[in-house]
């Protein structure tokens, strides 16, 4: 980014940042179709529930993602609450918003797959319902975002929402250990794995995939947000030129 | 549960076309009681739902969402761009108009 004391516009420059970003966003479209395809063709249909089975194989890494976004979430948060600089802000409101992304498309895939599992879309299984908390705490931090100022007190304000709802990640995560309920144990403790080679590379690539889209959404939406602050600076600069709008 | 099916047919007429002189089935011929149908759903919740069907679903509800989020990324990135070079460009303009009267002053007032 151009220092603000030289020309405002400064010029076209692919920063090692805008590369690595872009590298990255590569990487990640490669791993995705690749993961797709191996899904799709070489990991086994489950002899118990059949085809519908392989929704797992995106479920399970977006509902770590949502995890990945509700931490960026809090660490900036907590961040933010502690020296009050933009770039945490940026940090934990992009990670809202990736957490409320991967946890939709969480809420939407669990449904469909105990559509054919339980013969039920939804039930409240304390796993389902924490779940369901988590991603409306993070859709009432974006839209908080959305709809008040971006002053400091507002910006507080959504800290303290963000550093409070990492409380109920861990809930989400012992519900299936300690409470019944519908929601199965495969991959955590206790649950009975993957009895398929394919089956876990399957699971690896998803979760590569995912990891992969949910730093890219993360960075992008950073990124946005700081240049989001770089145009307040210019239009707190163009004021004091006496610059109007247009 | 039972249901009857009921398939109104409409008389046939002068205006309605070659298909209404063609002969006729023998659904047609078949007195009303004859063709007295009942739908019956499958037995058992989870029979009812293709699994294949369900996988399309998920499967592209997961595209749907992440390419909704990037879309709105985009538009708020292009947003930004095109206000910041408008600004910039304004700002430019605006010191290089108070910098060449500056300029001017200064060669005046000479050494």
């Amino acid at each position: 980014m151009p220092a603000p004391s030289q020309t405002a516009s400064g010029g076209a420059r692919v920063s090692l940042a805008d590369a690595a970003f872009q590298v990255l966003l590569v990487l990640a479209a490669i791993c995705t179709v690749g993961t797709l395809q191996f899904i799709a063709f070489h990991t086994p249909t489950e002899a118990t529930m059949g085809i519908v089975q392989k929704i797992f194989y995106f479920h399970v890494p977006a509902a770590y993602s949502m995890y990945v976004g509700a931490a960026a979430c809090f660490v900036g948060s907590a961040g933010f609450l502690y020296d009050s600089r933009r770039g945490w802000d940026a940090l934990a409101r992009a990670g809202a918003e990736v957490a409320v992304a991967m946890g939709v498309i969480v809420l939407v895939t669990g449904p469909l797959w105990a559509a054919k599992a339980w013969g039920v879309y939804w039930t409240w299984d304390p796993r389902l319902t924490t779940s369901m908390l988590s991603v409306l705490l993070y859709v009432a931090y974006v839209v908080l975002r959305l709809f008040t100022g971006d002053g400091d007190a507002e910006r507080k304000f959504a800290a303290a929402l963000g550093v409070l709802g990492a409380a109920n990640l861990p809930i989400i995560h012992f519900s299936v250990q300690k409470w019944g309920g519908n929601h199965p144990k495969v991959i955590t403790s206790g649950g009975g794995g993957l009895q398929h080679p394919d089956m876990k590379i399957g699971l690896l690539l998803g979760f590569v995939s995912f990891t992969l889209i949910a730093v890219v959404l993360l960075w992008w939406r950073m990124r946005i947000d700081l240049a989001s602050s770089r145009l307040a600076d210019l239009e707190q600069e163009a004021l004091e030129l006496g610059i109007g709008e247009d | 549960m039972k249901m009857d099916l009921i398939v109104p047919r409409p008389a046939p007429t002068a205006a309605a076309g070659p298909s209404a002189t063609a002969a006729p089935s023998p659904a047609t011929t078949a007195a009303a009681e004859d063709r007295s149908t009942a739908f019956r759903p499958v037995q058992g919740g989870t029979e009812m739902q293709s699994g294949e069907k369900l996988l399309v679903e998920a499967y592209a509800a997961i595209w749907v969402i992440l390419f909704v989020m990037v879309l709105l990324s985009w538009r708020r990135q292009r947003h930004l761009d095109d206000r910041m070079t408008t600004l910039a460009a304004a700002i430019d303009k605006a010191r290089a108009a108070a910098d060449v009267p500056a300029d001017a002053a200064a060669d005046k007032a000479g050494p």
